[in-house]
């Protein structure tokens, strides 16, 4: 499957010369459970119960990487910045001092409504115009590294190096259930996550754009001979992406804090996420994210928070020799 | 839609497309489709009789050349839009979605009218029974001979004036052949054009009203399917040498 090796060519990139290198991203929770506290099996279950919500936010912004992958065999790499300009731009309104001062709420909603807007304006104003002239796989990789630099830094410009919090939510008491403890932000966050999931789900297995998107990704000229407006389906996926992307970001700033390159730093737990899933199927790239979020978190039961990155990776590993094609995916089929 | 009678339903005139820049794979050929009727095209592999389909149908660039429905210029029109305009296309390879179960190729064949999905099921599963069992089996684990058909009904969703089948018998047992071949028979009697090419030259040749033989890109002989069925060059070249036994 060439698609593939260049997927894991791609992942390799970001590793040497991405985020991992820069490290220092620490996922959210509590991992890092004091001497003689709780006993080891609530510090597991409080570590499985953050590992779970840091893989559904991952999840959220996973899902159109895949998509955007099953549908045009784009490797985004300009997709953290989609997630950071949803958590800046909720934070420009919400939080910021020359900001309009909004709640978080309709703050949130207007990110995510800019995020899809975004998706709009990187499909119609560069992707589109470069499939039309045909422009090659490879080329196009690397016109997505240059977009994530390039928006990577406007963000630098507008929103400067400090971090941030948004206004509300941000100091909570935790609920203790039984062994584990949770606040009520980031329940409602992975709650609300798990939710959007389900919607993605639903519109992709219910909904006649869904199975058409479907379609897309399996085969694309077929969808066209079908009556399928291909390049409308390709530009509906940019648009939930970039929405999605967006609502995750607001998510992770909010469990965690918002930075300017927050989104990047997640881009290689994301890749992953996807290539563990199996590439191009959106329920592995939600599978394959939860399980990398949970062996993050895990990782720290046992080793320094530091590596938990590393470990999340060796896991990728791990099942890609057992299962090369991913979690979910297919194996090509032969005749 | 008001019909010019007298035009044909498809008339490609001099198409010269190709995949790769510089190579032609169509050098010229034309081919004409009538009102309701069934039009073979045969020739050796690599003749070039897949890539006109795909030119017809807005898949692949035309270079020069015209495709024309009924008297309308679409060349180069993109393929949904040709469904939109009544025609359906069953591709060589990879015919289905094969991640999709039939029920879903089926509404993906009636994308642009979802409302005669469910009326358009009944008649086709009433049509080609083996789907009527198999509504929510994924496509990709049916037979090849299975897939063929749901390919077919797929296509037929919209209810085309035109049909493009490429080589609908592929790789099909000889019993299935044959079922596949009474199919295009009838899809066509109830009134649609079929442009069917085909490897198996001489039960297409036996069903067509009108042939082609493409070689290397070009027309080499037209004719009705009888006269082609009995040409010696054709006969020579296409059918072996055993047909003359006839
Ligand atoms: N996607 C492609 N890219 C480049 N060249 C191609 C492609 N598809 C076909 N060709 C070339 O175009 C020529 C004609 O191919 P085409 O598939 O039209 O032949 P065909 O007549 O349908 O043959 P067959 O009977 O084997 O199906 C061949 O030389 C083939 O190598
Ligand atoms: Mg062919």
């Amino acid at each position: 499957m060439g698609h593939q090796r260049l997927f894991t060519a791609a992942l390799a990139l970001v590793l040497t010369v991405g985020p991992a290198a820069s490290a220092g991203a620490t996922a959210p929770g509590r991992g890092e459970a004091g001497d003689a506290g709780p006993g080891f099996g609530a510090r597991a279950l409080q570590a499985l119960l953050d590992g779970v919500q840091f893989g559904v936010i991952i999840a959220i912004t996973a899902v159109g990487l895949s998509l955007i992958f099953g549908t045009i065999h784009l490797i985004n790499f300009a997709h953290g910045e989609l997630v950071t300009i949803g958590a800046v731009s909720a934070f420009f309104l919400n939080a910021s001092a020359s900001g309009p001062g909004w709640h978080l709420i309709p703050a949130a909603l207007a990110a995510v409504l800019l995020g899809g807007l975004v998706g709009a304006a990187v499909d119609l104003g560069v992707w589109r115009p470069l499939r039309r002239r045909g422009t090659g796989l490879i080329n196009l990789f690397i016109v997505t590294i240059g977009l994530s630099l390039l928006l990577r830094h406007v963000v630098l410009v507008l929103y400067g190096t400090r971090p941030g919090s948004y206004v509300q939510y941000d100091i909570q008491q935790t609920i203790e259930l039984g062994p584990v403890g949770i606040t009520p932000r980031d329940l409602t966050v992975t709650v609300l996550s798990v939710l959007t999931l389900l919607g993605v789900a639903l519109l992709l297995q219910r909904t006649r754009t869904g199975t058409a998107i479907r379609a897309v990704a399996g085969n694309r000229d077929l969808a066209a001979a079908s009556g399928i407006d291909v390049q409308r389906v390709v530009l509906v996926v940019w648009i939930l992406a970039g929405a999605l992307a967006a609502l995750g970001g607001v998510f992770f700033g909010l469990v965690e804090i918002v930075t300017w390159d927050m989104g990047y730093k997640l881009l290689l737990l994301m890749f992953a996420g996807v290539i563990l899933g199996g590439l191009g199927s959106a329920y592995g790239a939600m599978a394959g994210s939860l399980v990398i979020g949970v062996v993050a978190q895990m990782s720290t039961l046992w080793f320094p928070v530091d590596l938990q990155y590393a470990w999340a990776l060796l896991a990728l590993v791990l099942v890609l020799l057992v299962r090369p094609q991913g979690i979910l995916g297919r194996r090509e089929r032969v005749g | 839609m008001a019909k010019n009678v007298n035009e044909p339903v498809l008339l490609a005139d001099d198409l010269v497309a190709g995949y790769l820049p510089g190579v032609d794979v169509l050098r010229g050929c034309s081919v004409e489709v009538g009102r309701g009727e069934l039009v073979g095209v045969i020739g050796p592999n690599g003749a070039g009789k897949s890539t006109l389909a795909k030119a017809v149908f807005g898949l692949l660039k035309v270079r020069t050349g015209t495709v024309r429905l009924d008297g309308r210029d679409v060349t180069n029109r993109p393929a949904h839009e040709l469904v939109r305009r009544g025609v359906g296309y069953v591709p060589q390879l990879q015919n289905v979605f094969p991640a999709l179960t039939v029920e879903e190729n089926l509404r993906m064949g009636a994308y642009l009218k979802p409302r005669s999905f469910a009326r358009r099921t009944a008649e086709l599963e009433e049509f080609f029974p083996v789907l009527r069992a198999r509504r929510s089996q994924k496509a990709g684990s049916m037979s090849g001979g299975e897939r063929q058909l749901l390919a077919m009904a797929r296509a037929l969703m919209t209810e085309p004036q035109l049909l493009l089948l490429d080589e609908p018998s592929a790789g099909l047992s000889p019993l299935f052949q044959d079922q596949v071949f009474e199919r295009v028979k009838e899809i066509n009697a109830a009134g649609v054009a079929v442009l069917m090419v085909e490897q198996n030259a001489r039960r297409c040749l036996q069903i067509c009203i009108r042939g082609y033989v493409l070689d290397l890109g070009r027309n080499a002989h037209t004719g009705t399917g009888a006269q082609l069925l009995h040409d010696e060059k054709v006969i020579e070249c296409y059918l072996g040498t055993l047909a003359r036994a006839r």
